[in-house]
């Protein structure tokens, strides 16, 4: 028995590190999810969510957010690949877990999901802070919208919000349109305009805002319209991927099951959008679509195969690179028509969009300009909810050896004849000078 | 706890966030399609025994029709286990459970060998769940078969080990080893002693009843409560290994507690408001996505239904959201926890409080109507004094049959969250710029909030813009939303927000632009203007364009803020890029080769003058030497010309500098030597020629 737990303990030690990295092409399955709760009770409300994650291989564990034995990463591995944050009150995260742990874990490229709610603890808004959102301040803010409410017969003050203001992003959405509005009820929050990388994914409508349903209103209050961001997703620079919203109770099964109907509107859906919406938008998250690889960067003369050392100018060139996108079980061809190739010395001498045989395929050929110096192939691809691809090659390019200019230019023939006949003039006068009497 | 607590708060606001009331809705049809959802087996089977019975049971209590497939294989696993002699006293307790809803043949001589295991069980048990599942066997075998001897010979003993579990404050150990006391294990030991006291072949003494009772109130005394008044027990986390949940632990002690009052005469003396407080929680679950909290959430409210102590009643509403334009009137359901028929009852509002107000009930005590074909008791106009707005109406049950107050209970009032809507008319609304100094009207314009506007007004930093409308309810009172905002947007997106104030029944709003000029960022040019109007109780919210106003505000000094940035577009921030080709440089103009070739032949021309003058001056050869050695010479030293001339040609046709040079090394090392003879040769020859 003793023997077994030895071998047991050294084979878990000896894969720890493959099986608990990032998402990373080489091991793009293995994914282990800390979920972190406020209340067991969450794992049963929430279970219709739960279950969608782990229908798709997730090992997901749950823990109370303030449970002294959690941990993100033990011996310098991470434990886990993702980390979801249900738990909008906790004041302190127990075990080794604080913001700064937090943000080491995305840094390292680990995917992250946070779900704030009313009367959100300071600490999920610090976390919000760090990944680029900010959730109103005042505590007791909801988003109230009295147009585009979900009408209810129960509820009547107008904070059920039913939204259908949508990234449009079939890579972050999924390829089926979402039909019915998803129902939200929580706080929103604002994502800056100098960040680039977060995006809204769904937005509050022009006449929502953000303040406290019960008292009254005497100055504007901070978040008002469109700018109200209710669900935002962050595209870290390293791929790590985040998703930030103001509402647990939008994963919840009630809202899962609940018919919506929009105000104003006679369309009665027999179900939210909502589990269409976060499950499509977990496969974003969890790196199931919109990942992309590129392989096999290739680049050769044309009529050759073999890669040379460098480029002559005005050489003819074929490029050639395979971009493959991960599906959740296996990488698919990448099929898109504005992969760009730029042939490059401090600005781009040659930008082409590279033609593709939809099988992954992508390439292209042209003419390297006459210019020479040290160029470098880059394709730079980024497109909205894609991890952008970037691939730069070195390659310098030489101007033409001195045989490698033209010989017999036509232009330059009366000299060579007017040299020539001066030579055999020269011949001749050898014979006549020497030989003459 | 607290954060237990505050969890859990989390869940009930999903339920209802409104602070003083709460509503509680009974079990409904999505319980019962949630139920089929969670309980699919796998392959046709349950994993386990304790699965399958709370499959069954939950179809039971319910009404859902079982599937026959299911009640098969059901009966299939129940016999297995049943006949196996490896089967352990908890497998058997579920068959025997499993079976009292399947209601399975049991071979009879199976049946009598359970008995007796169970009985060796019993006798041999020494911690609470081994009494647990033998005791409950042989209770369940009582139930499903009279003949069956099933009594224990030594009740009253079996009960006083149970019991020497219990702990002074009502909980009880799982065993004599384990300090830790749990709520949970105090609801399975109270169903073990009521299933003792049910098999006792004589009376139980009296006394230990009694105090098995006060266990119960002590019991009782620990229970914890959510704001909205709902009631559970719960343990202390202590490792989560046996930690079960306030759904498990209050469904294992509210199925202690009826079985305990289903054996004992005695009235327990438990408060209507506790076991109100009790389905208060199980309702406020909502519908759990976990199958085992679903089984506790069903099996305990019926036991709540079915219970002797006594059957709490929950008032429900179809709807909340009253709306005044619509003439909607206000329906109330009574039902019990699981949704069934109660006795004839008549429901009364007491009272009606605006929310956040502490004032007198705005209307007087009355009795609503019952409706038979539907079932709900309705209150068809709202009364004169309640206008749109939030309110907390306060309901009262009034049982028509005295008998009916012991069985049931009411609870004393409840309050229920009430909003009230309507259409709100919106008046003289007009928008109009005036001069900032003298307030003299400068263009005035009647707006018409419902339909489309298109305004355009011109102000400069000097002038004022004045914004004003009426709302009244449509009880004629004046109205005040809770958003009414005025936008500004200037073209390059910057926005301003004002809320538009009131006083009296009027809301205007006054924009003096010179003091406005800095948060303008002194930018000018055209702002759109838009109004939003909207509250809760307000069916017309509205959004409005009214127009745009061209502004003209002077130049920003130099150290005038900055407009924020505003938000860049996402879709233009990626795409493609233009595409790029290099431009290469052109070749350089080159004659016609007709040209070349022309002043190729031109060049020829002075060789050809060289040679007819030549010829015309008679150049003859008759100095070559004679003698065969400077004869060779001079053959050897013309070739060597002529092969360096013609080594320029290959120069030019095809060979490189580094070729050429070596060959004509060779060459003219030759020449050097064959010119040096011939030279000094025709030198000697014509000085001896001048000397003759």
């Amino acid at each position: 028995m003793g023997k077994l737990w030895l071998i047991c303990i050294a084979s878990i030690s000896i894969l720890l590190p493959f099986l608990c990295n990032a998402f990373s092409p080489e091991t793009p399955t293995d994914r282990r999810v800390l979920v972190l709760l406020d209340d067991f009770a969450i794992m049963s409300s929430h279970s219709l969510y739960f279950n969608a994650l782990k229908s798709r291989g997730f090992d997901l564990e749950f823990k109370l957010a303030d449970d002294p034995k959690i941990a993100l990463q033990r011996y310098g591995q991470y434990l886990y690949d993702a980390l979801i944050l249900f738990c909008p009150s906790v004041e302190r995260f127990g075990g080794s877990i604080d913001v700064a742990a937090i943000v080491n874990f995305v840094d390292s490229g680990h995917d992250l999901i946070v779900a704030a709610d009313v009367n959100a603890s300071d600490l999920i808004r610090e976390v919000g802070t760090e990944c680029g959102v900010d959730f109103d301040e005042d505590p007791s803010a909801m988003v109230i919208d009295h147009i585009g409410y979900a009408v209810s017969g129960t509820e009547g003050d107008h904070t059920l919000i039913a939204s259908d203001d949508f990234i449009k992003s079939d890579v972050i959405l999924g390829g089926k349109k979402i039909e019915a509005p998803i129902l939200f009820r929580g706080i929103g929050h604002a994502v800056s305009p100098a960040n680039s990388l977060v995006l809204k994914v769904l937005s509050a409508s022009p006449s929502a805002y953000s303040a406290n349903p019960k008292s009254k209103l005497s100055t504007p209050p901070p978040l008002t319209g469109s700018a109200i961001s209710l669900v935002s997703i962050v595209q870290a620079r390293n791929n790590a991927r985040l998703l930030i919203t103001g509402s647990l109770s939008m994963f919840s099964n009630r809202f899962f099951r609940s018919g919506v109907q929009k105000a104003g509107s006679q369309t009665k859906h027999e179900k939210s959008g909502n589990e269409q919406f976060l499950t499509e938008i977990s496969k974003w998250i969890f790196h199931e679509r919109g990942h992309l690889k590129a392989v096999n960067v290739k680049h050769h003369r044309v009529g050759e195969t073999d890669e040379p050392a460098l480029y002559r100018i005005n050489d003819e060139l074929e490029y050639a690179v395979e971009i493959y996108e991960w599906s959740g079980t296996s990488w698919e061809p990448y099929v898109a028509n504005d992969v760009q190739l730029q042939f490059y010395m401090m600005s781009p001498y040659v930008l082409k969009t590279l033609s593709s045989d939809k099988k992954g395929l992508y390439s292209t050929s042209f003419k390297v300009p006459d210019v020479y110096g040290v160029f470098q192939f880059k394709v730079e691809h980024q497109k909205l909810g894609y991890t952008s691809l970037s691939l730069s090659k070195q390659i310098p390019v030489r101007p033409y050896r001195h045989n490698e200019y033209e010989r017999f230019i036509p232009a330059a023939y009366p000299y060579y004849g007017a040299a020539f006949s001066m030579m055999a003039g020269f011949f001749i006068f050898s014979f006549a000078h020497l030989y003459s009497k | 706890m607290a954060r237990r607590l505050a969890g859990f708060l989390v869940l009930l606001l999903v339920v209802s966030i409104c602070e003083a009331a709460f509503l509680f809705q009974p079990i409904s049809d999505s319980h019962r399609s949630t139920a089929l959802e969670l309980f699919t087996p796998d392959h046709g089977s349950f994993k386990s025994l304790e699965e399958t019975y709370e499959a069954l049971r939950t179809f039971q209590i319910l009404g859902i029709e079982k599937k026959p497939d299911l009640t098969a294989t059901a009966c299939r696993s129940i016999s297995e286990t049943v006949g196996s002699s490896s089967s352990t006293a908890k497998d058997l307790f579920y068959a025997l459970k499993a079976n009292s809803i399947a209601e399975c043949k049991i071979d009879k001589k199976a049946s009598k060998g359970i008995i007796s295991r169970l009985k060796a069980a019993v006798s041999g048990a020494s911690s609470l769940l081994d009494f647990y599942y033998s005791v409950g066997g042989l209770v369940l075998i009582k139930d499903q078969s009279s003949e069956a001897d099933v009594h224990l010979a030594d009740a009253e003993g079996v009960f006083r080990s149970v019991k020497a579990f219990s702990q002074s404050d009502g909980r009880w150990r799982y065993s004599s080893n384990n300090p830790e006391s749990s709520a949970f294990a105090a609801g399975i030991a109270l169903e073990t002693h009521a299933g003792i006291v049910s098999l006792a072949s004589s009376e139980i003494d009296q006394s230990l009843i009694s105090t098995l009772k006060n266990d119960i109130i002590k019991l009782f005394d620990s229970i914890e409560k959510y704001d909205d008044g709902a009631l559970y027990f719960d343990d202390k986390l202590v490792d989560g290994h046996e930690y079960q949940g306030p759904v498990s632990t209050t469904s294992s002690v509210l199925r202690g507690l009826t079985a305990f009052a289903a054996v004992t005469a005695e009235n327990l003396n438990l408060p209507g408001d506790k076991i109100l407080g009790l389905a208060k929680f199980f309702l406020g679950i909502g519908v759990p996505g976990d199958a085992k909290d679903f089984f506790n959430q069903i099996d305990s409210l019926a036991c709540l239904e079915s219970n002797r102590v006594s059957i709490p009643l929950i008032l429900s509403f179809p709807s909340t959201v009253l709306s005044l334009t619509r003439k909607d009137s206000l329906k109330v359901g009574v039902s019990t926890v699981l949704g069934s028929e109660v006795p004839s009852l008549t429901v009364k509002l007491v009272g009606a409080f605006s929310s956040g107000s502490k004032d007198a009930s705005l209307v007087e005590s009355q009795e609503l109507n019952f409706d038979k074909t539907s079932g709900l008791h309705i209150l068809n106009d709202l009364p004169k004094s309640i206008d749109v707005g939030s309110y907390t109406f306060v309901f009262e049950i009034v049982l028509h049959e005295p008998k009916h107050e012991e069985v049931y209970f009411k609870g004393s009032q409840t309050k229920v969250p009430i909003s009230v809507t309507g259409l709100i008319k919106i008046e003289n609304s007009e928008i109009a710029v005036l001069d900032s100094d003298l307030g003299s009207i400068e263009s005035q314009k009647k707006l018409d909030l419902a339909g489309k506007n298109a305004i355009s007004l011109s102000a400069n930093h000097l002038q004022m813009l004045r914004l004003s409308f009426q709302l009244t309810t449509p009880r004629g009172r004046s109205f005040k939303p809770h958003q009414a905002f005025l936008k500004l947007r200037h073209e390059s997106k910057v926005e301003h927000i004002f809320v538009v104030g009131n006083s009296g029944k009027q809301f205007e709003i006054v924009l003096n632009f010179l003091g406005l000029v800095e948060k303008f960022f002194y930018l000018s040019g055209k702002y759109d203007m838009e109004l939003t109007v909207g509250d809760a109780a307000m069916e017309n919210s509205l959004l409005v364009a009214i127009g745009h106003i061209e502004l003209d505000l002077p130049e920003a000094p130099e150290k005038a803020p900055r407009p924020p940035p505003q938000p860049v577009d996402p879709y233009s921030r990626y795409g493609p890029k233009a595409e790029i080709t290099h431009i290469f440089r052109a070749p350089e103009k080159r004659p016609p080769q007709e040209l070349s070739l022309a002043f190729l032949g031109l060049t020829i021309l002075p060789l050809l003058g060289f040679l007819i003058g030549l010829l015309r001056l008679g150049v003859n050869l008759k100095n070559f030497p004679t003698k065969p050695l400077p004869a060779t010479f001079a053959v050897l030293f013309h070739v060597g010309i002529g092969a360096v001339l013609l080594l320029c040609v290959f120069f030019w046709v095809k060979l490189d500098l580094f070729q050429t040079l070596k060959i004509l090394g060779f060459l003219g090392g030759i020449l050097v030597f064959v010119g040096h003879r011939i030279l000094s040769h025709l030198a000697a020859a014509s000085a001896k020629l001048k000397s003759a």
